[in-house]
This record gives structure tokens, sequence and C-alpha cells, in this order.
């Protein structure tokens, strides 16, 4: 596990076309969704609405940790391999970490522009959800 | 698909898996929605073309110029007499935009791959990741081709004049109820609503479940019967940022036979931001019989 600013840092030291390239490693390498959230995610449940395409996130946290499970549809590479890095940087980390991390993280890994105004949205609106319920679960848990 | 308008600019996945090595006289294009779509596995010497980085200037609002559209085709391998045959994602919607921008730029002969990328890969048919390079042309482009693009100034005026326009995207934007997402209120428009008397036949009514286009008796029963549009008539089509409606520009030019259609790209991102241009918003009227 890297910390987000590190895998940010490898896009931004990365040519415009190796970004897409290094977004797509992200998009193969998404790890399963665990048997005990299948259920929840075929009933249709914690989908991003904003998402042109099915993404699954299951944001929790115990014990001072984060823990982030997804799914998204292989046909969705970008958004698959969006939501690949955010697991990858924020499964196990400090709910900080994650509040700490850049506001706009696609224009952090050097994004933004590649993508177009029009792409992002979706991009967007899963880091957000993502961020929201982390806040939202530390504040309860803390409570 | 014999009996549409323009029959010749459709072919099947048949089509096409019969012509893959035809790369002397036809290019094959994906563009999709997904920047990465393509990487991951695309059909034999398929080019990609991306609405984004290759079709838009990122300076200017506006699609690339001749010159940096027939620097496109020259590294694709594309010549001015190559048949070039379109697929993509997202029932064809990419495909057809990079294809009506082929069009603006007078490219002679286009096709689109009728089901497309969906279609191919529901099919089983092979996918390669392997990316095929072909020699430069010579590509000469033209100026682009103002009788299939509307400018908002034209708009307005085809408006008053009450001509036909088509607003081809959801019931929902169309009434103006804007879906209000966190941090995004306005969907990248100040005002929700449709240009005054457009008629709302949304893009996907013209496409079967298999994602192949509707047959042309059913085509006409929603265009014509139903929503009275005109053949004959100049009719303008939009939607939200110009994709979805260059697919119903394509269905209503190639398969129904309009003569005079045009696509609105700057679409409901212009008309919903523009200062003092009338909006309507609600339920459309009903047909005039």
């Amino acid at each position: 596990m890297r910390s987000f600013e590190e895998i940010a840092e490898t896009f931004q030291l990365a040519e415009p076309e190796m970004r897409l390239e290094l977004l797509l490693e992200f998009a193969e390498n998404l790890p399963p969704l665990p048997e005990a959230y299948h259920a929840l995610r075929d009933a249709g449940l914690n989908l991003v609405h904003e998402c042109q395409s099915p993404v699954f996130l299951m944001v929790e946290v115990a014990d001072g940790r984060v823990k982030l499970h997804a799914d998204v549809p292989r046909e969705a590479p970008t958004a698959r391999g969006f939501t690949s890095i955010l697991v990858d940087a924020f499964d196990g980390a400090a709910p900080e970490d994650v509040l700490n991390a850049p506001l706009d993280a696609l224009n952090a890994l050097g994004l933004s522009s590649l993508l177009g105004m029009q792409r992002t949205r979706g991009l967007s609106a899963i880091y957000r959800r993502v961020r929201n319920e982390v806040a939202r679960r530390a504040e309860t848990a803390a409570s | 698909m014999a009996n549409y308008a323009h029959p010749e600019v459709l072919v099947s996945t048949d089509w096409v898996a019969d012509h893959l090595d035809d790369t002397d006289s036809l290019r094959l294009v994906e563009s999709d929605e997904d920047i990465l779509l393509y990487e991951t596995g695309h059909i034999l010497n398929a080019v990609k073309i991306d609405w984004v980085n290759d079709l838009q200037d990122q300076v200017v609002r506006d699609y690339v110029g001749k010159e940096r559209f027939a620097e496109l085709c020259r590294k694709r391998g594309i010549s001015n007499d190559t048949t070039v045959v379109f697929y993509g994602d997202k029932n064809n919607w990419w495909a057809c935009y990079a294809f009506w921008v082929f069009k603006l730029f007078g490219h002679e002969n286009c096709l689109i791959m009728n089901g497309g990328r969906k279609k191919w890969e529901g099919e089983g048919r092979p996918m390669t990741k392997e990316k095929p390079s072909f020699a430069a042309t010579n590509y000469q482009a033209q100026d682009p081709d103002a009788s299939i693009r509307a400018f908002r100034e034209e708009v307005l005026e085809h408006m008053r004049a009450n001509r036909p326009l088509v607003d081809v995207r959801s019931p929902a934007e169309y009434r103006g109820e804007l879906t209000h997402m966190p941090e995004y209120p306005q969907e990248g428009a100040m005002r929700g609503g449709h240009i005054p008397g457009a008629r709302n036949i949304p893009w996907s009514r013209a496409v079967a479940e298999d994602g192949t286009f509707k047959p042309r008796e059913d085509l006409e029963v929603i265009y014509l019967h139903e929503q009275g549009l005109d053949p004959n008539a100049d009719t303008i089509a939009y939607c939200r940022i110009g994709e979805r409606s260059s697919h119903t520009w394509f269905v209503l030019h190639y398969l129904l036979g309009f003569n005079d259609v045009r696509n609105y790209d700057g679409s409901w991102t212009e008309w919903g931001n523009l200062v003092g241009v009338p909006i309507e918003k609600g339920e459309p009227a009903a047909v005039k019989a």
C-alpha cells in the first residue's frame, strides 16, 4: 500500500500517455470484491449514482482504520482504475489520511486535462463519496 | 437494414469480421466514451480516436481545425479515399460523434458498425490489445461543412421561425428538473429546461435491445407519426454536449432520409448558460395533427 501522495507523484512524473498506462494497470489490479459484499452489490446498494457505470463502494471505519472495498465493471476501465487508486491509497489508512488528501484528486494525479471536463464528473463523485463516508464514519466511531 | 434511406452507411459485425484484413482500403476506428477501453482490447487492426484529445480543441471550445484533423488522419493511415468504419461503446454514441466530425471535414466514405462494441463482444468475437500501425498518408481535409452544424444564432432564428428542434436528452433533463448532486448543483448549465418548441425524443428510442438501430418502420412510427417530424423540413438536434444528438442526427439523415439535419453541438451546456435566450420548462406541447 502506498499513500495517495506517493501515487500522485508517480503519475505526475510520467508523460501523459504513460499516465493512461498507469491508470490501466490500476484498473487491472483492483482487488476482487470480497464474497461478503456480493449480496449488497447485487441488490444495487451502495452504488455511486452519478456514475454512468455501476460503481459499488463500501466504506467502513474500524479500529481507527479505513476499510475500502469496491467493484467496478471491466467495461469501465477509467472508473475502475481511479477507484483502484483509492483502494490502494486508502484501504488500511487512518481516516485523517483520507481527509487530508488533496481535494482535487484528479488534478493531483495529472488526469484532469487528459480526461476532459465531461469525463471527470463521475470520477469526482466517487472521490466525494469516499471522503464523505470516511468523515461520517470516523465521527460516529469517535462519539 | 436494407430499407433505410441510406443503407450503405451501416455494416454488420459479420461484414466487419470479413473485412479485417482490408487495411489498404479500409480503416476501423474505435471511438469510446471511456478513454481506456480501447487499450483493454479492441477489434483487430482498429485504431483509436478519442473524442476529447483527438477531436476537440483543448483551448477554444470547438472541434480541432482542418489541419489538425488532417494530421490525425495521416497518422492513422487514413487517406481521402479510405473507407472508415466507426464503432464504439455506449450504443455507438462516440462512433456517431466521430463519424459526424469526419463528415464535417468532408470525408467521403464513412460507415457505422451496427450494434457497436457491445454487440461484437457479446457475439464472442476476438479482441486484441495489439495496436496496429499504418504508413502515414497525405490526407487533405476540407473546410468544415456548415450544412451539418448549427450555431447558437442559427438555433435562435430557427426557434423564432418555429422550425423543428429535437431535444434528445432524457425527459427529466428536458423538463428542467435538475439532479442536484453535491458540489455540482447545475450539471454544467445555469438553467434547466429546453429550447422553446423542441420535441423531446430521447436518443435511446432509436436503439433496439441489442444496441443496433431499430428497423425503419419502427423509427418512422416514433419520429414521424408520434412526434410529427417532417423529413423535408430543416431540422436541428441537440443534447447536453452534442454527442447523443450526433447519434440522432445519424438516425434522421441516414436511416430516415431527412434532407437537412444539423447537430447543435453547443447544446444545453451552451444554451442553458446564455444570457437572455428563451427557455421553456415542463412537458412538451401536444403534437399538431
